[in-house]
């Protein structure tokens, strides 16, 4: 009994070991203090980065498979010329690069209420995934299953996460600008707990957006006359930010499966290469 | 195997390399960046002389000293005052000892026999306070030479003010420079960064304001001169001589009244009695009014001393508690000359770190006590 409860366990764990080790990360993170965060910030960017990059590079060359197969003739070279080589590799570079550290950015700035939202929504991911799954694995060949789910698992449970993250946004406390000046608001409720360095840095510039954020919001609601257009930009940043903060955290999660899958790939290779 | 894991098989690595590759080329520059901004948006910043030494600071750690200088200037008075408070009490301990010690003397005097007739026909011929006033300033304050000490006192007074001032303000400078020295900005261009020159601005503080501490010690020498003069005389004798021996002879008064009154009486009844007979009357009524005065002059004496050594212990605690009343005073006006001096030093220190940083031309937001 002991032992199947175990093996089922570790059936559990080594299915959901990527959500696991993705939330036990940004938990982690979330908790440091500022001086080790700020010297464990290379690590913990490169490895962000590159979970992002596995997952959306997937997507992407999948895409451009997709693509070239529709058109392309099986025997042409071009399918290795077309199939997304190193530009490809540095855009999704990039973009991960930037992602990762918003990630980091506001996980570091993030009000513990946000984690239960953060949990609920993995779990839900992980339901949609199976689900997803087995709806799929039917009519899928195979050798795609896993990477058709994850390229559809990305919208649905990115938006859900960025509806829940803006709901929490309005319903928590924001601190009150109405009246000061923008520049007032930032210098007052700015924190200098961060520290001098570079993540300081960041931290003050993200608490500097979410501040200008709530400030456009309050300011453009209470004085009428200063216009929709501050109500807008308002709007605006606090739903590009929690978006992409979802986004980068959805990301993470596919890119956490990726590589375990890009892994297990590996190991299967070896196995079949070596006897 | 697959396709698809066959390209990824072998990347895995490189792009692991490149993402570490262009996530610390990004920090570099980013880091790089962000100490530049930095420079370039840092507060401006200054070179305060403190304690004979320049230090460099940023336009913050100047508005934190210029915090912390002025809560210390602020504590000037209390340091001052824990300062001087010890030796002031045992400076007039010493002064006023002669004083006290001379109170027993006197009183042996204000209860002999000669000193109790001589009281008693002052009383009865003329102003008792006056004459008692003069006494307490010949037998009591000038034999104790209260008023030499009380100057001296007050010479010193104002010399040792100096002196503790200056050590005071020498060690607000020279706490400033030990709390400051290690917080120092690194300036490429020294000599360019405004100056402000807060130990001229300590010593002005000081010089400026020697006549004006001469002032303030003389002011109080006024009082101490007054305490130790005349008015104290007149407080000594108010106070003792009216509870006292006053208070006696306001007993005695009436019945003095009452005696002359008999005897008066006595020769006007004799006077009336004789009235007819002329002048022989006039001579019956005075011999009747003298046999009367010199029956007073035996039973009243006795009363007098048997009274008076009733009062003595009482008269010795009044003159000491109006020595003690009076110490406070002079105490309590030296006490404000030295505040007032103080105040008075708070307000040049600001005048002169005002003008310190009005010369340097210190933007506002960063002057040290505001903008005035």
């Amino acid at each position: 009994m002991a032992k199947r409860l175990s093996a089922r366990w570790r059936q559990v764990l080594g299915r959901h070991g990527p959500v696991i080790c993705v939330a036990s990360f940004m938990g982690l993170w979330a908790l440091l203090g500022p001086g080790v965060a700020a010297t464990l910030l290379l690590p913990a960017w490169v490895i962000a980065a590159q979970l992002i990059f596995v997952g959306s590079f997937e997507a992407a060359r999948l895409r451009r498979r997709a693509w070239l197969g529709q058109y392309l003739d099986s025997a042409s070279p071009w399918h290795r010329w077309l199939r997304g080589g190193l530009l490809m590799a540095l855009w999704h570079q990039g973009l991960a690069i930037l992602l990762a550290l918003l990630l980091l950015v506001k996980l570091r700035l993030l009000p513990p209420v946000y984690w239960p939202v953060l949990l609920l929504s993995l779990v839900t991911l992980v339901l949609v995934q199976q689900l997803l799954r087995r709806q799929l694995q039917r009519h899928v060949i195979d050798e795609y299953v896993a990477a058709l789910v994850r390229r559809l698992l990305v919208w649905p449970a990115g938006t859900l996460l960025a509806l829940l993250l803006v709901l929490t946004a309005l319903w928590l406390p924001q601190p009150y600008l109405v009246g000061l000046g923008w520049e007032e608001a930032v210098i007052r409720h700015t924190s200098t707990t961060a520290g001098g360095g570079l993540l300081g840095a960041f931290e003050r510039f993200g608490q500097a957006l979410e501040l200008t954020q709530y400030w456009a919001m309050q300011n453009a609601l209470e004085r009428h006359g200063l216009g929709q257009g501050l109500a807008v930009f308002g709007w605006f940043l606090l739903l590009l930010s929690q978006s992409a903060f979802a986004w980068a955290v959805v990301r993470l999660t596919v890119g956490a499966d990726a590589l375990r899958d890009t892994l297990g790939h590996l190991r299967n290779a070896e196995r079949k290469d070596a006897p | 195997m697959t396709s698809m894991a066959e390209p990824l098989r072998r990347v895995p690595a490189a792009y692991w390399g490149l993402t570490l590759l262009l996530v610390l080329t990004l920090m570099l520059a980013l880091g790089y960046g962000y100490r530049q901004l930095q420079e370039r948006s840092e507060a401006p910043l200054f070179r305060v002389v403190v304690n004979g030494e320049a230090l460099i600071l940023d336009g913050e750690t100047h508005a934190a000293l210029g915090q912390e200088l002025s809560v210390l200037s602020g504590q000037l008075d209390l340091h001052l005052r824990d300062e001087m408070q010890p030796w002031l009490d045992a400076r007039l301990d010493t002064a006023f000892a002669p004083l006290e010690a001379a109170i027993p003397e006197y009183l042996d005097w204000h209860f002999s026999l000669r000193g109790s007739y001589l009281r008693l026909a002052v009383a009865l011929g003329g102003d008792l306070d006056e004459w008692l006033e003069a006494q307490l300033n010949e037998r009591l304050l000038e034999r104790s030479n209260i008023a030499a000490a009380l100057e001296e006192l007050e010479a010193d007074f104002g010399a040792r003010l100096i002196e503790v001032q200056q050590r005071v303000v020498g060690e607000i400078g020279s706490t400033l420079q030990t709390r400051y020295a290690p917080r120092q900005a690194a300036a490429r261009n020294e000599d360019e960064l405004p100056t402000i020159d807060l130990d001229l601005a300590l010593e002005g503080m000081l010089q400026g304001r020697w006549d004006e501490a001469r002032w303030g010690a003389a002011g109080a020498g006024g009082v101490v001169g007054f305490a130790a003069g005349r008015a104290l005389t007149q407080r000594l004798v108010a106070g003792t001589a009216m509870q006292g021996s006053r208070a006696l002879m306001a007993r005695i008064a009436p019945r003095l009244g009452m005696h002359a009154a008999r005897s008066v009486g006595t020769g006007a009844a004799t006077t009336a009695a004789t009235a007819p007979s002329g002048p022989m009357a006039l001579l019956a009524g005075t011999a009747a009014t003298a046999v009367a005065l010199a029956g007073f002059a035996g039973t009243e004496y006795a009363l007098l001393k048997a009274e008076e050594s009733r009062y003595r212990d009482d008269m010795h605690a009044e003159l000491e508690l109006e020595l003690t009343r009076a110490r406070a005073e002079v105490r309590q006006a030296l006490e404000a000359a030295a505040s007032d001096w103080t105040q008075s030093l708070e307000r040049s220190l600001q005048q002169g770190i005002h003008d310190a940083e009005e010369a340097a031309q210190v933007p506002t937001q960063y002057r040290i006590l505001g903008s005035r």
